[in-house]
């Protein structure tokens, strides 16, 4: 099998669903025979970002909030690169909403990867767009008064041309098939991964 | 002395034209073989309002436009006494309520109507100026077609003007050649520039004053191989640059103080992360939305600082339109050499104005390319990092590899200093000193040709960092006189952080107004 690996050892909690993503993101990128240099991936800042320094492949650890742009930029300064952005709940759905609204609307031919933990876990566990309401977190005791948003639903609203779909993180099987489906989509596809945080996730409301 | 520069002023609310007959005025200026400096003003609406636009024009060399004006045209009644200022008594002052009648709202109906008026002040200014009337009518169906009902406007003005104001007629010296056959604003000049450094990858969010050269860089993606993007924001802008420059573009984003802000982050993260984005930055007035249309050297200091935490970046100011071309390309370059942001520093007056020039779409630059490991070549895989990083770009937080990565910046830093452009200094065997950066350059070459060169001047065209070796040039005069468009002497703020520096005379204009030269004559006469 191909190897991605930095050798750097993860520093994520023992039982994180990360470990499964990394995983694999490797099997996808093996079973679709792509050479190593001509992947991308451009990580957000994060729990899930962290998982930047334990690939040795060509990637970019960006900014808070802004992979999506960061790796639109790179695949169109050089479309023939697989790219894929790699950013979490907090990320992608909150500070970079934006860009993931202008990437979808343009059918940005980029895949997103989204580790949806209902948190901020490398902040150590605010709340995040997709936190059920009224869970109580350090950044909500009484209660979030926000109702969370569906990632399918609304890129599906803002343009059914792109591949959204939304599975569970801890099926490690259907994480390597959806991803493989996601990299061969020619546009925008997002594949958003339904997580529990082992350490800061055991409160939230169901 | 016979009067070698004349100026003339158009006036009038905004949509009647007033920028684009002045323009036009200017492209016959210089197909007469005239030099010429340009300068508008319009308030940030679409309707209404006032706007003008003048053109100074010289045989000989020209630097800045005017303040002083010849022939004043109001399009409308009352677009001319607020500039009784700029006004003396040979002046000519047009309109239909101004000193020298005009009939512009009857004349009007013989051309269908008064969207047509600004053409014919142009065969008025054709007339007293003796212009040749073929060139005009050249110029005029080359812009609008040779059906276009300005021609026959054109020749209403020239027609009557022969007819009422043969007293008024002003002797010209023609040129004897055509040095500078071409106009360009210094958001063009800056874009050519981008495409001589082999720039191929410009992202912007409109604002103005930049947005020139986003519309131009767009209008011609295709024909240079331009990956073109507006995305959602300006933080998109930068980050798409990151991003394509990580995979090997020559790529630069463009905007004013406002969306520059939001930049701020990415400019840290290239710095960070060695990534060699371009920023040109257009200043306007500030803060916050200010003054969104005119102009101000108030982000110096945001330039230099912009960006949290200490990096390595670059701030070099063009003076004027052939300066914005040089560092359009230049910036390229020095991004590529050292992989760290490089900020272009115009402003509006810069920017917006014109200048006469000769082509630019085919001078050429020369292109350093980036060292970088680029993605698609196996074998040198690497992470670009946000993170404090070690050489292979994995995050680490220990004591040695952070100061370690301190003097390798700090090293660096002697090396750029090396690389910048240097300092221009114009000597005239003075014992007195004019120093500027940026736009007032131009200003002050126009201000010393009418004060017969009394003194030397010296432009800093690269703002950060900043070279010790200044302060040699500087030891050698008596008085130094510094001359910013900002309330608060920036550039005299960062070089006394740098070295001590003690100007005899600070002069300062922060009202959105460029200086005219005729200003700065009267303030440095105080000195003599
Ligand atoms: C501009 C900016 N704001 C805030 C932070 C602090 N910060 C780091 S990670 C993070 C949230 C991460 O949450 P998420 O994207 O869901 O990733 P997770 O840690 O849950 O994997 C925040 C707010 C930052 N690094 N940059
Ligand atoms: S805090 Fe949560 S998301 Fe972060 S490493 Fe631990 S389990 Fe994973
Ligand atoms: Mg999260």
């Amino acid at each position: 099998m191909i190897n991605l690996k930095s050798g750097i050892t993860p520093t994520w909690c023992p039982g994180c669903n990360n470990f499964l993503l990394f995983a694999g993101i490797q099997q996808a990128i093996d079973q679709l025979g792509i050479a190593k240099e001509n992947v991308v991936l451009v990580f957000d800042i994060g729990c899930i970002g962290n998982m930047a320094d334990f690939f040795n492949t060509y990637s970019v650890h960006s900014l808070h909030g802004r992979c999506i742009p960061t790796a639109l930029g790179v695949k169109l300064a050089n479309p023939k690169l697989t790219v894929i952005a790699i950013g979490g709940d907090g990320g992608v759905y909150g500070e970079g909403m934006g860009h993931l609204i202008a990437a979808a609307r343009a059918d940005a031919p980029i895949t997103v990867v989204v580790s949806d933990n209902h948190l901020y876990s490398l902040t150590t566990g605010q709340t995040s767009p997709t936190t059920p309401k009224g869970s109580k977190t350090k950044s909500t005791p009484l209660g979030s008064i926000s109702v969370p948003i569906n990632p399918v639903s609304l890129l599906h609203t803002i343009n059914p041309d792109v591949m959204v779909d939304s599975i569970d993180g801890r099926d490690p099987q259907l994480i390597t098939a959806k991803l493989v489906e996601a990299l061969k989509h020619p546009g925008f596809s997002l594949l958003d991964l339904q997580q529990i945080c082992v350490t800061f996730g055991k409160e939230l409301s169901a | 002395m016979s009067q070698d520069v004349f100026t003339v002023k158009i006036a009038g609310p905004a949509g009647s034209g007033i920028k684009s007959s002045g323009l036009l005025l200017s492209h016959i200026l210089v197909a007469h073989g005239f030099n010429i400096r340009d300068y508008s003003e319009y308030p940030s609406l679409i309707r209404g309002g006032h706007n003008t636009y003048q053109v100074s024009f010289s045989a000989n060399e020209l630097f800045a436009p005017h303040y002083d004006i010849d022939v004043f045209f109001s399009l409308l009644p009352q677009h001319w006494s607020q500039h009784t200022s700029e006004f003396n008594q040979s002046t000519l002052v047009f309109g239909d309520d101004a000193p020298v009648v005009l009939p512009l709202k009857d004349l009007a109906q013989q051309i269908g109507g008064h969207l047509y008026v600004n053409t014919l002040c142009l065969g008025v200014i054709a007339y007293i100026f003796s212009l040749n009337q073929d060139t005009c009518h050249q110029i005029i169906t080359q812009t609008f077609g040779s059906d276009t009902p300005n021609l026959k406007a054109f020749d209403l003005g020239f027609d009557y003007a022969s007819k009422n104001y043969a007293q008024s007629k002003i002797t010209l010296i023609f040129p004897q050649k055509i040095t500078n056959d071409k106009i360009y604003e210094g958001n063009e000049a800056y874009s050519w520039g981008f495409i001589a450094g082999g720039g191929n990858f410009y992202a912007a969010y409109p604002m103005t004053p930049s947005s020139g050269a986003m519309h131009f860089l767009a209008g011609v993606q295709e024909k240079y191989k331009i990956t073109f993007i507006h995305p959602e924001d300006e933080i998109a802008a930068a980050s798409l640059c990151a991003g394509a420059v990580f995979a090997g573009a020559r790529a630069a984003t463009g905007t004013s103080g406002g969306g520059f802000a939001l930049m701020c982050e990415t400019v840290s993260l290239c710095g960070a992360a060695n990534l060699g984005v371009v920023f040109y930055l257009v200043s306007r007035p500030g803060p916050a939305t200010g003054l969104p249309t005119w102009t101000s050297q108030g982000d110096l200091l945001f330039a230099v600082n912009s960006g949290h935490g200490e990096f390595n970046k670059i701030v070099i100011a063009p003076g004027d339109q052939a300066e914005s071309f040089e560092f359009g390309a230049e910036s390229l370059n020095l991004a590529a050499k050292f992989n760290i942001p490089v900020i272009v520093l115009s402003d509006k007056f810069v920017a917006e104005s014109s200048a006469s020039l000769s082509d630019l779409s085919t001078k050429k630059a020369d292109i350093i390319i980036s060292q970088q490991p680029l993605p698609g070549t196996p074998g040198q895989e690497y992470l670009a990092n946000s993170y404090e990083h070690d050489a292979a770009g994995y995050a680490v937080e220990d004591i040695d590899t952070i100061n370690k990565n301190a003097a390798v910046r700090q090293q660096q830093r002697q090396q750029i200093i090396k690389s910048l452009p240097s300092p221009k200094l114009l000597n005239n065997n003075s014992s007195n000193l004019i120093m500027s950066w940026g736009s007032t350059k131009s200003t002050i070459l126009e201000t010393l040709k009418l004060l017969e060169n009394k003194y030397d001047y010296l432009q800093l065209t690269t703002l950060w960092p900043i070279d010790a070796e200044i302060k040699t040039i500087l030891s050698k005069y008596q008085k130094i006189f510094v001359i910013e468009n900002n309330a608060t002497a920036q550039l005299v703020t960062l070089l006394k952080s740098q070295f001590d520096f003690n100007p005899v005379k600070i002069i300062l204009k922060s009202d959105g107004r460029p200086f005219f030269p005729e200003e700065l004559v009267k303030e440095l006469k105080q000195y003599d």
